[in-house]
């Protein structure tokens, strides 16, 4: 109850700070400290959304098109890479011998900067919807790979022991131990592929499309619509929390136990 | 065979190095016997090598030379007969504790059912009736410790191996489980190894007490009294010295 009062407080003191930052910002534009074409005010920002909702930008091409078009493209990727990751990843977590061959190639890709493949995959898939998707994929991929790896690898050995105690066969030690105990790492593993997901797609949408929220961005650039920038950006952060929190919201569900977990460790 | 006179475990010129051959050995040339139904505690340091003398007659670790028999028979590796108990976060914390239990009876080649209904019965034993939907995560250190024993006796083993079962939990807790420890030992009565580096918790508990140093056995010591024990009792306290000596 008092917690909830709390948290209450919190969330309230939180908007009034952010509402005040607007209100700030607002009059140092209308004082003219603030350029309005570089550092659009929150009035003219929220003129940018309504054009965006209703007539479009470009002409036409509302904001559910963009938002709509990035999500796709989000999703596709990121499940792609989740088909792919998964299962490697369990297998290399298994081996020692896959693992440690496996291991500089993974750190090496993991390394390179997903959008500085941008003009390779061009050349070689076009500058289709085939290309960004890879290029999500090919962020979220790395990522949930080694999740997925260490996951599967860091076991505890005292559940391994235990269960060796109590005779379990080796098979059903992998099914039954090592891929439950390795579940909230590959969970954490998707979440923060799906937040890499979110950044790569701005630069994916650099190309071949005036579809989607990265492409929006740039095209507001072009015509120094900085208000329209803005409202794409805020849109995209918007939708990467509500994700975060959707994913969060999933993992509770399926993993009860480990929210508990945390709770009396903390 | 006779049967009573046949120990019901024999440690039998055990040693054990780990890495290269020419490393110092955790355990060299180490014998124990432990009668069925006795009550044996490992008492050492830390790095004394009484927990992988634990291992070893578990048949989770191979000794380097020298076997393990269980009734006569050589141990290679863990089975069904020795239960074991560790020092903590052992259980499946995916698991509800009465999951817990029921995977150990299971692995005891249990029917669903009649899993279920060993489980509820184990958790009545150790005082857990109404935690059985909880997680480990949603237990105690002290609770987490009763099921984990609940669930090594759910194997309905002969043999219960415990590693430091209560080394993490705070003092009054440990006492408490001591007590309801050997409440359960009587009514399902085991043999048990119990590694412990408490010598007050050795003498509240065994029947023996093996005192390790050197890479083995340093003194066996007998505690013939009846339990419970008081910790203030005169020969307790003799022991209690006795072995501190010998330690130093």
């Amino acid at each position: 109850m008092r917690d909830d009062l709390s948290r209450h407080a919190a969330v309230l003191q939180g908007a009034g700070f952010i509402l005040a930052l607007l209100v700030a910002w607002e009059i140092t534009s209308a004082l003219g400290w603030l350029r309005p074409h570089s550092f659009p005010p929150p009035s003219r920002i929220a003129q940018g959304a309504w054009e965006l909702a209703v007539r479009g930008f470009p002409e036409g091409v509302r904001v559910w098109t963009h938002a709509l078009a990035t999500l796709r493209r989000i999703f596709s990727g990121f499940v792609l890479a989740m088909v792919l990751a998964i299962p490697s990843g369990i297998l290399i977590g298994a081996s020692q011998t896959l693992d440690r061959l496996t291991h500089p190639v993974i750190t090496f890709a993991r390394s390179v900067a997903t959008l500085s493949l941008l003009p390779l995959v061009i050349v070689w898939f076009g500058t289709g919807e085939l290309s960004k998707t890879l290029l999500i994929a090919y962020g979220c991929f790395w990522v949930m790979l080694s999740n997925v790896i260490a996951g599967v690898k860091y076991v505890d050995p005292t559940l391994i022991r235990a269960a060796r105690t109590m005779d379990t066969p080796g098979s059903e030690i992998f099914t039954r131990i090592v891929l439950p105990a390795a579940l909230p790492r590959i969970f954490a593993g998707a979440r923060t592929a799906l937040g890499v997901g979110f950044m790569v797609i701005v630069g994916a949408e650099m190309i071949g499309t005036i579809e989607g929220l990265g492409a929006l961005i740039m095209e507001a650039r072009t015509f120094y619509r900085t208000d329209v920038t803005i409202v794409g950006m805020m849109l995209l952060g918007v939708m990467g929390v509500v994700f975060a929190i959707g994913m969060e919201a999933l993992e509770r569900r399926l993993l009860p136990w480990h929210r508990g977990l945390s709770e009396v460790r903390r | 065979m006779t049967g009573n006179a046949m120990p019901k475990i024999e440690v039998l010129r055990v040693s054990k190095h780990f890495g290269a051959a020419s490393s110092a050995p955790v355990l060299s040339g180490v014998d124990l016997a432990c009668a069925e139904n006795e009550f044996v505690c490992l008492l050492g340091r830390s790095g004394c090598g009484k927990t992988t003398l634990l291992n070893i007659i578990a048949g989770l670790v191979p000794p380097s030379s020298g076997e393990v028999r269980v009734d006569g028979e050589r141990v290679t590796g863990p089975g069904r007969g020795k239960g074991m108990v560790f020092q903590q976060n052992a259980l499946f914390p995916w698991l509800s504790a009465r999951s817990n239990v029921e995977f150990g009876a299971r692995r005891s080649g249990l029917e669903k059912q009649a899993a279920r209904r060993i489980a509820e019965e184990l958790l009545e034993l150790v005082g857990l009736r109404e935690y059985g939907e909880r997680y480990p995560g949603q237990l105690s250190g002290g609770m987490q410790q009763r099921v984990a024993i609940a669930r090594a006796l759910a194997l309905d083993p002969q043999i219960l191996l415990m590693d430091e079962p209560f080394g993490a939990l705070d003092e009054i807790t440990r006492l408490d489980m001591q007590a309801e420890l050997l409440r359960v030992w009587s009514s399902r009565r085991k043999t048990v190894v119990f590694v412990t580096h408490s010598i007050m918790e050795a003498l509240m508990l065994g029947d023996r007490v093996a005192v390790m140093g050197g890479g083995g056995i340093a003194s066996i010591h007998d505690v013939a009294k009846d339990r419970p024990r008081s910790r203030s009792d005169p020969a307790v306290i003799r022991l209690h010295d006795e072995i501190w000596q010998g330690l130093h």
